[in-house]
């Protein structure tokens, strides 16, 4: 084998992560698996609503299998979108202060959009 | 810094796998489709937000905080450029919906050659801009979209 690097350097010497990256992997996997029908289910219901009217689209949120299921579509969606913008940060941001500044901005909208819609399912319920 | 070769070890830059260069690469349909993947899963932030707003705008609403907190967000939404964002989130979604297939199918190990990726590259296009008219055709023959 010409590819001497493979048997000079052993695995143990390369950079890898011990801690975490599996469970990473797992979790943008199983965030798109479960993202498949809520989405679809979402155009579905979009498609229904429009020009519906203010009234449809309460008596729509006020059904409670409908705003567990917009709870969960945010929810899932919303750790999907972190993950995918802080792969984006991560690679196209080489300074480490900038980037986990703008991890911490990613974080920090990616739980307001979540806080925003449980918010507005609140508020449906309450009045 | 490095040692110098030897017959046993010969210099390690010659092994390394070298960086694809844009220059001299040519183009091929899956390159287009991989950037693409990103580009669309950013753009579809765009619908979360749509969703978002009408969720606080209806509970704002409701609740009496704002009562013409939906109006406003219909000012928007409905809109001709609310309605152009719209449609270009369905596309972005289909697309990246599309994508995240052809991901997983890679992820369970199958779909690698060269054939089966080209397929699944041009089947994910077609079908998301598919996806996209029959959507839209549908919302304007039924009158529940009017420009």
């Amino acid at each position: 084998m010409s590819d001497s690097y493979l048997t000079e350097r052993s695995a143990k010497d390369w950079k890898k992560s011990v801690k975490h990256g599996a469970g990473e992997w797992l979790a943008e996997r199983g965030t798109s698996v479960a993202l498949i029908p809520l989405v679809l289910w979402a155009v579905f219901s979009g498609i229904g609503l429009a020009n519906q009217g203010y009234e449809a689209s309460l008596a729509f949120v006020r059904v409670p299998l409908n705003a567990g299921l917009i709870a969960l579509l945010f929810l899932i969606s919303g750790w999907h979108m972190f993950m995918g913008l802080k792969v984006i940060i991560d690679d196209y941001i080489g300074k480490p202060g900038t980037r986990g500044l703008l991890n911490l901005v990613n974080l920090l909208f990616c739980l307001a959009v979540v806080v925003a819609v449980l918010g507005g399912l609140y508020f449906v319920f309450k009045a | 810094m490095s040692k110098p070769p030897t017959a046993s070890a010969p210099p390690r830059a010659l092994h390394r796998p070298l960086s694809p260069h844009l220059q001299i690469w040519r183009y091929h349909i899956t390159m287009f489709t991989s950037i693409l993947h990103r580009i669309t899963g950013v753009a579809t932030i765009a619908g979360l937000l749509l969703g978002a707003g009408w969720l606080v705008a209806l509970g704002a609403t409701a609740s009496g905080i704002c009562p013409e907190a939906y109006t406003v967000y219909l000012t928007f939404a409905a809109s001709p450029f609310g309605l152009l964002v719209w449609v270009g989130v369905t596309l972005a979604g289909f697309l990246h919906l599309t994508g995240g297939l052809r991901h997983l199918i890679w992820d369970m190990g199958l779909g690698f050659d060269l054939k089966t990726s080209n397929l699944m590259a041009w089947s994910g296009l077609l079908t998301a801009v598919l996806a996209t008219i029959a959507v839209w055709f549908y919302l304007f023959a039924t009158g529940k979209v009017v420009l």
